[in-house]
């Protein structure tokens, strides 16, 4: 599904990262772990399509490059970011935006484009089956959110565009216990055969609700150690020092 | 006297029925309106707006002569039930109350002018001596109006390369309400010159929306002139124009404790269009409050300003007034020009004022486009988003409706 091979990234002449291989197929959910400032948020930044940065190395999703390929195609492509710091937009109605953007992709994709009934079915239906209140999405797109709530509208969003590639950019991070058990069933209950996940963390809890089938270790741009989910564990016991 | 205009000297005397008294003011203000010419950047107040300038690049020649009337009928909205004045040209043709207790609204032309104070705007001098149309409206004592009033403003096809002076003045009586929605339809490229008075008794309510039927070549100016008293209150919603030129010169006098002020604007320029609008509100009694939001979307090419001054008189204590100005350019070759004053005299007030202007936010449309929009619809999205708050302010929804969807036309084709 992802194959990364030599990736390097720079930003304002700087390099972030350094010569990254990562291979997702189909299924898998891979976890990233790494310090602050290693460069997880760069490496998703780059995989969704943010402008800005300087590329080389080969980065191909479902066998084709992405490199040429802009941010709202490799969304409409069926990758999905749920972001690190959600943006708040005032004045957009988060319904509205969530509707635009579910038909942008479907019309891609040669769908039928879903009219505002059968779209607030789903959302109902979304929202019941993650236990998260619908009426956020009635308000303006995470203006005045907390920080847990902006966390559970990126997965509500991820289970409504229904992606085959998601990359979870710290979405744990802040969370109180049932939250993160929103979120983790918001993975959970999405895996299939066919979708894979990159799932960014500082924490191990996480991972006790989303099996992992790797997890990485991310350092000064590249990744210096991969293994299965007793890395995390090994982790969480003795630090980043042992993998520099 | 501007070398493009032709004024006919007799243009006065053939005004029907005037005293005697008002013939002096009418001459005095063309003699003064002669002396100044067309507001230039000379002017303070015109400093962003060029106005002589503008008539010349876009009209070789001018007249102020009548034009015969056409008649014709109207289309009226079907987004939400209302009544209605149709005015053609200015000249009240005519108006339906079918929703409302007709004895308590009193609807005329008015053609009067005089004790009027002499301004120093010389478009306001044109129009003092030689308005001729226009409409009077009254509401009576207690009385609220069940369904909001669109007056039609239709300016026909043989304006071309007029000057059309009107005068309106609308009248609150004591405790009455009146919610009125100008709807522009305009099929020439003239000049519209309008003063227009409102004015709120004891305790009266009056809600005014300002829109465009169609983007046209007109080139207006208004001035209007609001006096405010005990409690009542007065909201201005203005949108988009659509207009080559568009200059809104809004006074709001607050004469006693406890009256209200909103003027608050949602407009989305384009490509070669000028708009201003200009504010002065007197808090002149004490415990009054003004609320000024000013938003302005510009394409390239298109130049928005606003001037906004208020003014607090000492003995207007307890004064609350805000004024919030913000632009969103589009790209780089468009011109956002503010200017706000703050004027003083009292000690016990709460005033706060702010400017800013950006670019479209690069992260904001990263965050849209990472959900499958282009850059065009996530565009689109933040610049309703940023107009939004106008809109939210209307009550009725069928109203809102109507306006959003006006303002979604004119955007969709930024
Ligand atoms: N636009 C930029 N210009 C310059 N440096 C940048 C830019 N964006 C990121 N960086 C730097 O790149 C490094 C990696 O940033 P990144 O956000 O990817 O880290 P991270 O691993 O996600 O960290 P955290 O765990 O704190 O979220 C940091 O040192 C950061 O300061
Ligand atoms: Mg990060």
């Amino acid at each position: 599904m992802l194959e990364i091979k030599n990736l390097k990234a720079s930003i304002n002449n700087r390099q972030i990262l350094k010569g990254l291989n990562l291979s997702i197929k189909p299924g898998e959910v891979h976890a990233v772990m790494g310090p602050n400032g290693s460069g997880k948020s760069t490496l998703a930044n780059v995989l969704s399509g943010k402008n800005g940065y300087e590329i080389s190395g080969e980065l191909n999703f479902e066998g084709k490059s992405l490199k040429k390929i802009p941010v709202e195609e490799r969304a409409q492509k069926g990758i999905f970011l749920a972001f690190q710091y959600p943006l708040e937009i005032p004045g957009v109605n988060t319904n509205n935006f969530l509707k635009t953007s579910l038909n942008s992709i479907r019309k891609a994709n040669g769908d039928k484009e879903l009219d505002t009934l059968s779209f607030l079915k789903l959302v109902k239906e979304k929202s019941l089956e993650l236990g998260i209140d619908e009426k956020i999405l009635s308000r303006q797109l995470n203006v005045g959110f907390s920080g847990g709530e902006k966390k559970k509208n990126e997965i509500l969003q991820m289970k409504i565009l229904n992606p085959s590639f998601s990359i979870l950019d710290e979405t744990d991070s802040g969370l109180d216990i049932d939250a993160l058990k929103i979120i983790a069933n918001g993975v959970n209950s999405s895996r299939d055969k066919k979708k894979s996940f990159l799932v960014i963390t500082h924490y191990q809890r996480l991972l006790d609700y989303i099996k992992p089938d790797f997890v990485h270790i991310l350092s000064d741009g590249k990744i210096v150690k991969t293994g299965c989910s007793e890395l995390a564990e090994e982790l969480e016991k003795t630090g980043y020092k042992n993998f520099n | 006297m501007p070398e493009n205009i032709n004024i006919d000297a007799n243009q006065i005397d053939k005004i029907n029925k005037i005293t005697l008294e008002e013939k002096e003011f009418r001459i005095k203000n063309l003699e003064l309106f002669k002396a100044a010419g067309f507001p230039n950047k000379r002017l303070e107040d015109w400093k962003f707006s060029d106005f002589k300038n503008i008539v010349d690049t876009n009209f070789k020649i001018l007249d102020t002569n009548k034009v015969t009337t056409i008649s014709k009928k109207i289309d009226l909205l079907k987004d939400f039930e209302h009544n209605y004045i149709f005015l053609i040209n200015g000249n009240l043709h005519s108006s339906n109350f079918d929703y409302e207790k007709k004895e308590k609204i009193k609807v005329n032309s008015y053609n009067s002018s005089s004790n009027y104070k002499i301004s120093d705007n010389p478009m306001v001098c044109l129009n003092h001596a030689l308005a001729e149309n226009g409409y009077l409206l009254e509401i009576g004592k207690n009385y609220k109006f069940k369904k909001i009033l669109v007056v039609y403003n239709l300016f026909t096809k043989n304006l071309e390369n007029k000057i059309l002076n009107i005068k309106n003045k609308i009248k609150l009586n004591e405790n009455s309400e009146l919610h009125v929605m100008d709807y522009t339809i305009n099929e020439s490229k003239f000049i519209n010159n309008t003063y227009e008075e409102v004015i709120l008794e004891k305790d009266s309510k009056f809600k005014n929306i300002n829109i465009q039927h169609n983007k046209s070549n007109g080139f207006f100016h208004k001035f209007l002139k609001n006096k405010l008293s005990l409690n009542s209150s007065y909201s201005n919603l203005i949108f988009s124009s659509g207009l080559k030129f568009n200059k809104l010169d809004i006074e709001c006098d607050l004469i006693e404790k406890n009256s209200n002020c909103n003027i608050l604007s949602a407009l989305f320029l384009k490509k070669d269009e000028h708009q201003e609008i200009k504010t002065r509100i007197n808090h002149l009694a004490p415990n009054c409050k003004s609320f000024q939001s000013v938003k302005n979307v510009l394409s390239p090419y298109s130049k928005g300003i606003f001037q906004g001054k208020i003014y607090v008189k000492d003995v207007a204590q307890k004064t609350d007034a805000y004024q919030l100005s913000k632009a969103l350019l589009i790209n780089d070759d468009a011109e956002f020009n503010s200017k706000p004053e703050l004027e003083i005299y009292a000690d016990d007030v709460k005033c706060s004022h702010g400017s800013t202007s950006g670019s479209v936010d690069e992260n904001s449309l990263y965050y849209l486009m990472s959900r499958g929009l282009t850059r065009a619809d996530a565009t689109k999205l933040l610049i309703k988003g940023f107009l939004n708050d106008v809109v939210e302010f209307i009550k009725n929804p069928s109203i809102k409706k109507f306006i959003e969807n006006k303002l979604e036309e004119n955007i969709n084709g930024y």
